[in-house]
């Protein structure tokens, strides 16, 4: 397995992990509801 | 102004592969160089300059499993050793030999031998299958027994296991031929009950002419069963198994 190939796997996860984090602190914050959303 | 979330989501991914890649050809290379330069090290350190280990994919990309290749004229022992010297350098991945074993072994490992024989006797040495006297029933103390010498003979399920009765010499020795082997026979029943197959298990008795070795032949604990495996019948596939071309 390339040392790219690697990298990108960790990257890629914690680019989700990122995601989930930031959606759920979005809609906790309640964003959701104040008409950001269209 | 909203846009489809799946854009901004899909090109972020596709900066993280950028990344990595841009990432991996920089810092890849020189990585590699590093970790194959330890690895030589390591392999020269115990005396086996001639293994090889190839940081590079078959695609030419850096990496950190290497492949590991040469040391034909080492000992499997060596190899292995110095296989595990690469593979604990920090930062190696796992290690593979070019002709595809994940270790050093290249041929096919040696046959163990059945050790159940030992495993029984480990269990019979300070401990024996006892009887009620003059009779075929046993102790209810050697039940246990009986449950942990079958399942020491389990591996070796395929192979004719014999059981042998023996008796002192207290009494007339036609009398204890017929007691040993009814009492083999008991033994032999038991071990069927605990799933043992009938076929593979021979039960005979020798009465009082085998005594322990060091032993008076009067002596009590001459009373005992004792196990061997004495063949192992190969597995030959019955036609059955094997259906032909319809």
């Amino acid at each position: 397995m390339p040392i790219w190939f690697e990298l990108m796997i960790l990257l890629l996860i914690t680019y989700a992990f990122g995601l989930a984090l930031g959606w759920l602190m979005w809609s906790a914050a309640g964003a959701d509801d104040k008409g950001m959303k269209s | 102004m909203y846009t489809r979330p799946s854009i901004p989501l899909l090109t972020g991914a596709l900066l993280v592969v950028i990344t990595a890649f841009i990432g991996g050809a920089i810092s890849g290379g020189e990585m590699a160089s590093r970790l194959g330069n330890d690895a030589k090290a390591a392999a020269a350190a115990l005396n086996a300059p001639t293994i090889q280990a190839r940081f590079t994919t078959l695609g030419g990309w850096p990496t950190r499993h290497p492949l590991l290749s040469g040391g034909q004229d080492l000992s499997e022992e060596k190899r292995a050793k110095a296989a595990m010297a690469i593979a604990s350098i920090p930062g190696v991945g796992g290690i593979r030999w070019i002709d595809g074993s994940i270790m050093a072994q290249r041929d096919i490992a040696p046959l163990t031998p059945m050790h159940c024989q030992d495993d029984v006797r480990a269990l019979l040495r300070a401990r024996t299958v006892r009887f009620e006297e003059s009779s075929t029933e046993f102790d209810p103390n050697s039940l246990e027994l009986l449950d942990e010498v079958s399942a020491a003979l389990r591996p070796c399920l395929g192979s004719i296991i014999a059981i042998t009765g023996h008796t002192d010499s207290s009494g007339p020795e036609p009398g204890n031929i017929e007691l040993s082997l009814s009492r083999a026979q008991a033994v032999n029943q038991a071990l069927i009950r605990r799933g043992i197959p009938a076929d593979g298990l021979r039960a005979r008795g020798v009465g009082s002419s085998m005594p322990v070795e060091g032993l008076d032949p009067a002596d009590p604990a001459n009373r005992r069963i004792e196990f061997s495996v004495i063949a192992t019948v190969p597995l030959a596939p019955t036609p059955v198994d094997t259906p032909g071309p319809r």
